[in-house]
């Protein structure tokens, strides 16, 4: 078997990404289920796979490079089987991915016979599905919403937007794509789902962020303050001696999901009024000068 | 036929929200009985060559829609040519050598 560098067309010093670039670019070229029936193409890409398995892999790389191992001592350890699906393919004569896409694929056929044959195409395809996207609010796509929308082509859809939807999320709609031909189903309408931005929050997973702006005084002294939340106004207690950047989480106030409701967490943030008088600045002036503190100084350095 | 979780065990780089979310493109048309979800054996090698194709090939999303489109054209149209050929095959031999005549005259 030829030298695996060399059919890799990369040098022995390569480095592992240059090694990988460089199988993925051949691995395109030569896949056996994007060029059914190209012995060449399958032959080729057997070579590529095996040469990859050796210098792909820091380890069998290092054991080739030092004489353990000959160039097809990676075969034994082939990863699953490469171009197995052109089996199935190209062997079942009703293959139902062939009606995936707008107009069915199939659909080039049929015209093909209808042509040489002089009949009507045959008229059991499956209607092609439709795909849509629309956006919704943020709080619908976190508590779940149910809508009717007219698409831009004039169709009407009874949507359900479920609780804890993710922004790009697809929803199926069986039966709202095109109708079928000859009595078979019509297609699916696909309906990619943007979730518009919230101004105030902002979902990692199934939890919630926000940040709260309180004075001074409720910061230190305590309080309680209107929060929004996914599911409404929440009054949320600020213990005595919080501060800017103190975090408290509203437990189960995030997006519901079946493993149980994600959190809120809310961020404080320290807010001076507008415009403070001489009173108020003085007071802490003179405070600051008895009790100094460098809030830049982190703590144990 | 396997079950969706016996799909995501058997490849190994597959995990069940890619595998949704490629169901919901379209990419890979499970057999759907109320909320199970039932994979034959083209649908399996169909799911190993797209996770080929991304992971190892890195083709993403986009391209892969318009990847798997073309491929499933090639079929079909490989799968119309097979039976074109085998019912050229089962005719006479005057037949077929006209048939290869005409063809060879619009191929050459």
């Amino acid at each position: 078997m030829a030298d695996p560098y060399q059919i890799l067309g990369v040098s022995r010093e390569a480095k592992s990404d240059e090694i990988r670039n460089a199988f993925r670019a051949l691995a395109k070229k030569n896949h056996p289920d994007l060029h059914p029936g190209d012995k060449a193409a399958e032959a080729r890409f057997k070579d590529i796979a095996s040469a990859y398995a050796i210098i792909g892999d820091e380890t069998k790389r290092a054991l080739f490079d030092s004489g353990k191992i000959d160039a097809s001592g990676a075969d034994v350890h082939q990863a699953p089987p490469h171009g197995s699906y052109r089996q199935h393919a190209e062997a079942e004569p009703d293959f139902k991915y062939d009606r995936q896409w707008r107009g069915g694929a199939g659909g080039i056929n049929e015209d093909l016979f209808a042509e040489l044959f002089g009949r009507q195409s045959r008229t059991n395809s499956r209607g092609a599905n439709i795909n849509y996207s629309f956006a919704v609010p943020f709080i619908e796509a976190i508590i779940g919403a149910k809508k009717r929308v007219v698409m831009g082509d004039g169709k009407a859809l009874d949507i359900a937007i479920p609780a804890g939807l993710k922004d790009g999320q697809i929803l199926r709609l069986r039966g709202q794509g095109q109708p079928g031909f000859g009595g078979t189903d019509a297609g699916d309408a696909l309906v990619e789902i943007h979730v518009d931005p919230h101004p105030v929050l902002r979902r990692e997973g199934n939890d919630i962020y926000s940040t709260v702006p309180v004075t001074l005084g409720e910061a230190l002294g305590g309080a309680k303050v209107p929060v929004e939340t996914v599911s409404g106004m929440v009054n949320l207690a600020v213990p005595k001696r919080s501060n800017s950047g103190t975090k408290l989480r509203l437990r189960g106030r995030g997006v519901p999901s079946k493993s149980g409701a994600g959190d809120h967490v809310v961020t404080l943030e320290i807010v001076l009024p507008t415009s403070p008088d001489d009173e108020f600045i003085q007071s802490v002036v003179q405070w600051e000068a008895k009790h100094p503190y460098n809030p830049r100084k982190v703590s144990g350095a | 036929m396997i079950g969706e979780s016996e799909l995501v065990a058997l490849i190994e780089p597959l995990d069940a929200e890619a595998l949704q979310r490629w169901i919901d493109l379209g990419w890979v048309l499970p057999h759907q009985d109320d909320e199970d979800l039932h994979f034959d054996s083209a649908d399996v090698a169909r799911v190993r060559l797209i996770c080929e194709l991304h992971y190892e090939l890195r083709i993403e999303e986009d391209s892969m829609t318009v990847v798997l489109s073309l491929m499933d054209q090639l079929y079909a149209a490989r799968r119309a040519l097979g039976a074109l050929t085998s019912a050229v095959a089962a005719q006479p031999e005057g037949v077929r050598k006209d048939i290869a005549a005409a063809v060879d005259q619009r191929r050459h």
